[in-house]
């Protein structure tokens, strides 16, 4: 483990301002809600009136105005996700290309360790800081959404952020596998980004686009969030394809990182 | 495979296409020897020792390091090695206790009171953020990492790049301690001086071919120097030209230049029949090395173990 604590120590500064910023991201639209169930009639006929790929990008055609409507709309379809993927696509792109390209891999890897270690480790860290940040998300909705009138199940949020948090580590394991292969940090970003815009794409446009339907299952944000977590709890099944995309990943990171020459 | 061979390389190849890499590279470092890698930037270096720690597989032949595999055994290869890299990268945001404190624990542990003692004769700050260090304060954290754990082999690539002279020196002594402490040293340098002074054989490589390999007492034997001497009136060209050892005569009025071999009386007391103004000396670069040596064929020398 001595690598994976090394790796959120380097991180402590940054992990504070992720959660300072998802905090006050849950802030900024929790204190919002009363004034949108105020209006909850206009809104709601106007959300009717959106394109239907609209309406699925901002959390299907749910009334937006209830507890579990809001938060998937305002919330989980928006920032907290998002801020959860770049968190562990940056952390999962920094694990091993990170290393790499600044140099310090050879001394780390001159360590009696193996290198599977290393990329475990590392794995290790990326799930460890994104579950902080998810628990951060938890926390300030279980205890903001109450004070302003959200009314919610605590296991029903806890799916709903475990889910979040396994999307965002899948996606980061895609990372860290890209870095394994490629070394370079950029190259990794970039491939586990567009992959994540792609399959994001995918699960909001295959409803309102013909012939796309079938493959709506092929995305993870269709998993994630489609089975609606907030409303139903946790889905075993979907959580496990989130889970599977991440080992899958990490199976490829480790593959790739054994066979290659290392860059200087 | 004798088994007080500490390296041994076997055939090794590296392809990275046309230039680079190094080519059936064959050879034995014993215990307890300090065996210098010279060779100019590019030539190889790098490379060999960058797969004598698994970070590169070799495209074909095979190394061993103490008896281990390099591709099997690469763990229990690190466990007893030393190693400080050409470029030292340390993580620059941490203090030089936290960074030696992080491969310390990786090892399991190690001895404090030597990581201080080490720091005391380098003169080395290790509560400093390592960023804010200059390179050869940088490169003093290179060598205490190295030496820190008290490794059966170690090997350092360019140690000395970014000392000044006098830590130059206690690197050397570093080394030569090592040595007397029965541990086995494999440097590379492109520095000649500094590996006659500290090494007791030296490998010779170049684009990738090791080709040669001989006792630092014959390599001296065999050192070429770079003499020019000003006299207060020209010279005649063949009071030098001719004298033993003494090659490449140039006269241009009251200066000479010319590479000396060997024994340096003959010119001494040629020159001195002159009125003397000034004498230098110079190193002779590595490729003059390589030329006087070995002849403009070098590149076609078969690799010597």
């Amino acid at each position: 483990m001595i690598v994976t604590v090394k790796t959120l120590r380097d991180q402590r500064r940054a992990l504070i301002g992720w959660a300072i910023g998802m905090a006050a991201v849950v802030l900024l639209y929790t204190s919002l809600y009363p004034s949108i169930r105020s209006n909850a009639d206009t809104l709601n006929r106007y959300m009717r009136t959106l394109p239907e790929a609209v309406q699925n990008m901002i959390g299907g055609s749910g009334d937006i105005t209830s507890s579990t409507g809001y938060l998937r709309s305002e919330i989980f379809s928006t920032m907290g996700p998002l801020l959860l993927l770049i968190l562990a696509i940056g952390a999962g792109a920094r694990a091993i290309a990170g290393e790499e390209e600044h140099g310090t891999l050879d001394l780390l890897l001159a360590n009696p360790i193996r290198r599977r270690t290393v990329v475990l480790q590392k794995f290790w860290a990326v799930i460890a800081s994104t579950s902080g940040i998810g628990l951060v998300l938890f926390l300030a909705i279980a205890v903001l959404g109450p004070a302003f009138g959200l009314d919610l199940g605590v296991v029903d949020l806890a799916a709903t952020v475990v889910s979040a948090v396994a999307l965002a580590v899948a996606f980061g394991s895609v990372a860290l596998a890209v870095g394994c292969w490629r070394g370079r940090r950029a190259v990794a970003i970039a491939a586990s980004t567009s992959l994540a815009v792609a399959t994001y794409l995918l699960n909001v446009l295959a409803p309102s686009v013909e012939g796309l339907g079938p493959y709506r299952v092929l995305s993870p944000f269709y998993h994630y969030i489609e089975h609606d977590p907030l409303r139903n709890g946790f889905s075993v099944f979907h959580l496990s394809v989130l889970v599977a995309i991440a080992l899958v990943a990490l199976g490829l990171a480790l593959l790739g990182f054994e066979r290659r020459d290392l860059a200087s | 495979m004798k088994t007080d061979a500490v390296v041994v390389t076997e055939h090794l190849t590296k392809s990275y296409g046309a230039t680079r890499g190094i080519v059936d590279l064959s050879m034995r470092i014993e215990t307890g020897e300090v065996f210098g890698f010279l060779g100019p930037n590019g030539a190889g270096k790098t490379t060999t020792i960058r797969t004598l720690l698994d970070f590169i597989r070799p495209t074909s032949g095979r190394a061993s390091v103490l008896g281990l595999d390099t591709r099997a055994d690469s763990v229990e290869i690190h466990r007893s090695v030393g190693y400080l890299p050409g470029e030292f990268a340390p993580y620059r945001h941490m203090t030089g206790h936290e960074y030696l404190g992080f491969f310390a624990a990786l090892r399991g542990g190690i001895d404090r009171e030597l990581v201080d003692v080490l720091a005391e004769r380098l003169e080395s700050d290790l509560s400093a953020k390592i960023a804010s260090l200059s390179h050869g304060n940088r490169q003093k954290l290179g060598l205490i990492q190295a030496f820190m754990h008290r490794p059966t082999l170690l090997i350092l690539d360019e140690p000395t790049q970014g000392l000044d002279p006098i830590m130059q020196q206690r690197f050397q002594s570093l080394v030569l301690d090592a040595r007397a402490a029965g541990q086995t040293v494999f440097l590379s340098s492109h520095d000649l001086p500094e590996v006659e002074r500290v090494c007791d054989r030296v490998g010779i490589i170049r684009e990738g071919r090791l080709i040669n390999v001989e006792d630092v007492g014959s390599l001296k034997a065999r050192a070429v120097r770079m003499l020019e001497i000003h006299f207060t009136s020209p010279v005649p060209a063949d009071a030098f030209s001719g004298l033993p050892g003494v090659r490449d005569v140039e006269v241009h009025g009251d200066v000479m230049r010319c590479t000396v071999g060997g024994a340096m009386d003959p010119l001494v007391k040629a020159a001195a029949r002159f009125e003397v103004v000034d004498l230098s000396s110079h190193e002779p670069s590595l490729e003059d090395i390589f030329l006087t040596f070995y002849g403009s064929d070098a590149e076609d020398g078969e690799g010597a173990t």
